[in-house]
């Protein structure tokens, strides 16, 4: 039986912060605004492009394209570190400004969200355009001036995302039943949020060639044929309006990685980096109430090979001593030790939620995670890194504060920062 | 990164509770500053800084206070030209 277009009113807000690192940027600094702007990773000519200002899209630069390419674009463009404390602080901002209109506020990046009214209808007494107005004007207002988002309202969270992204920058659009058609007709494939030329070659190998072709495309010929998955199904609801994508992922693992500046393979330096991860992803662990029994490594090498180890153990690691000598012998099973490392990743999987919820026979190991626990207390107290293993000492500059975009589990240990 | 230390005065509105540096001192020169661009605040432990970003009309500042100790740090000038 064919699916109908979803009918019902559009109850979904997606807000996107226009070149978000950018224009915060802009907007504590004035004198960098309307001009060309970069914010890199690092300010070094192979540095990525985390984020270019509108002005800089206009000669073309975007995400991912290094310092260097930027530059050969556009000569004079200013290139910026990232400020996490700045973009973390707007982030919190306009996530307290969303609070005010529903309390479903689904944050999905650090400059995205979601906020859905669908369980507000006998309260709303005005349209989603005028509570979207009003945001625009309270961002504006209340973070600063220079802050500009664009809206999109739509009966399910793909299409209000969608719909965000068809006005840039400081759009509000409104896709529902009456004009769905309309604009499936203009997009192409790849325009579609989720559809990326993975995604694209496959539809094309099953005739689908543009976004309209691909809502036409019969349900089973999506699920059998194209996807041949479940995935199939979701893609012909979501292009139709109904919700399939307001799900909440349980966290699976927690992970650091570090892009080394000076390439190595000195075993000691290596050690001491996996110890400083180990510490910043053992603080998240532990702050958000877990202990792990996996633990992965992997390494990017200076030639452009990848070598990657991840194993189970007995016995849950929950300090981050357990965890750096865990990810230290996974690190040590490296087949060729002589390698230079460019970038090292050390993660921990199999999440348990009660940490200490099983008694050690070993009297040892509940002494270790009292300790562990004291540490961490004077830490959050008198700053991070207080106290550390003496194998940090000397690298509190190894390792820099970043922002992981595009990852919304990231968020969580952010709402516990005041907010100015 | 500048970090140097910086003498301000700055002026309190108790009706918007609304802290803003009007004027720093910075190697012997004096700034007035016209406007606050942000304002936010970064919890190192059990003590708040205070960021402020600051213009005179011709350079933006970031200034830094320590609610602790109550001393003003100039950590960033920027003119808005290409580095």
């Amino acid at each position: 039986m064919e699916l109908p277009i979803n009918k019902n009113k559009p109850l979904i807000m997606h807000v996107d912060l226009n070149s978000c690192f950018a224009t915060v940027e802009q907007q504590a600094n004035s004198h960098l605004r309307g001009k060309p702007l970069v914010i890199a990773a690092y300010t070094t000519p192979n540095g990525c492009v985390v984020a270019p200002s509108i002005e800089a899209k206009t000669f073309g630069i975007k995400t991912g394209m290094t310092v260097r390419e930027a530059r050969l674009l556009c000569s004079h463009v200013i290139v910026r570190d990232p400020d996490p404390a700045l973009i973390r602080d707007v982030h919190i901002k306009f996530r307290n400004i969303f609070q005010d209109y529903s309390p479903h506020v689904t944050p999905k990046s650090i400059d995205e969200a979601i906020i859905d009214f669908s369980d507000m209808t006998h309260v709303l007494r005005r349209s989603l355009s005028e509570i979207g107005t009003e945001i625009k004007y309270r961002l504006r207002h209340e973070i600063g001036e220079w802050i500009s988002c664009s809206i999109g309202i739509g009966p399910n969270r793909f299409l209000a995302k969608l719909a965000a992204g068809l006005q840039k920058p400081d759009g509000l659009v409104t896709i529902d039943h009456r004009n769905l058609l309309g604009v499936l007709e203009k997009q192409s494939l790849t325009d579609l949020p989720g559809i990326n030329t993975r995604f694209e070659a496959r539809l094309n190998a099953g005739g689908i060639t543009n976004a309209i072709e691909f809502y036409h495309a019969p349900m089973d010929v999506l699920k059998k044929q194209v996807f041949q998955s479940i995935l199939g199904y979701y893609w012909y609801q979501r292009l139709r309006g109904w919700e399939v994508d307001a799900i909440d992922f349980e966290r699976k693992s927690y992970g650091q990685d570090y892009a080394l500046q000076k390439h190595t393979n000195d075993p000691h330096e290596l050690s001491k980096i996996i110890m400083k991860l180990c510490e910043k992803m053992g603080r998240r662990l532990r702050n958000a109430g877990y202990e792990a029994k996996g633990i992965h490594v992997s390494c990017i090498y200076r030639d452009g090979t990848y070598w990657h180890k991840g194993k189970t153990m007995q016995q849950t690691m929950f300090t981050t001593l357990d965890l750096f000598r865990k990810a230290l012998w996974v690190l040590n099973h490296q087949p060729d030790k002589t390698k230079l490392v460019s970038k090292i990743s050390v993660s921990c999987f199999n999440l348990d939620k009660n940490p200490g919820a099983q008694f050690s026979l070993f009297d040892n190991e509940d002494k270790e995670r009292l300790v562990q626990d004291a540490t961490d207390k004077i830490n959050a107290k008198y700053g991070e890194f207080v106290i550390t293993p003496a194998l940090m000492m000397g690298m509190n500059n190894v390792i820099l504060d970043r922002i992981s975009f595009g990852n919304v589990r990231d968020l969580e240990n952010l709402y516990d920062e005041p907010s100015g | 990164m500048i970090n140097e230390k910086v003498s301000v005065i700055s002026s309190y509105d108790r009706m918007k509770g609304f802290v803003m540096p009007k004027k720093m001192r910075w190697q012997g020169k004096d700034y007035i500053l016209i406007k606050l661009t942000y304002h936010h605040k970064i919890r190192e432990g059990r003590n708040i800084q205070h960021i402020f970003h600051v213009t005179d009309g011709s350079m933006d500042f970031r200034l830094r206070l320590d609610s602790e100790t109550l001393h003003w740090t100039l950590e960033e000038v920027t003119d808005g030209t290409a580095n």
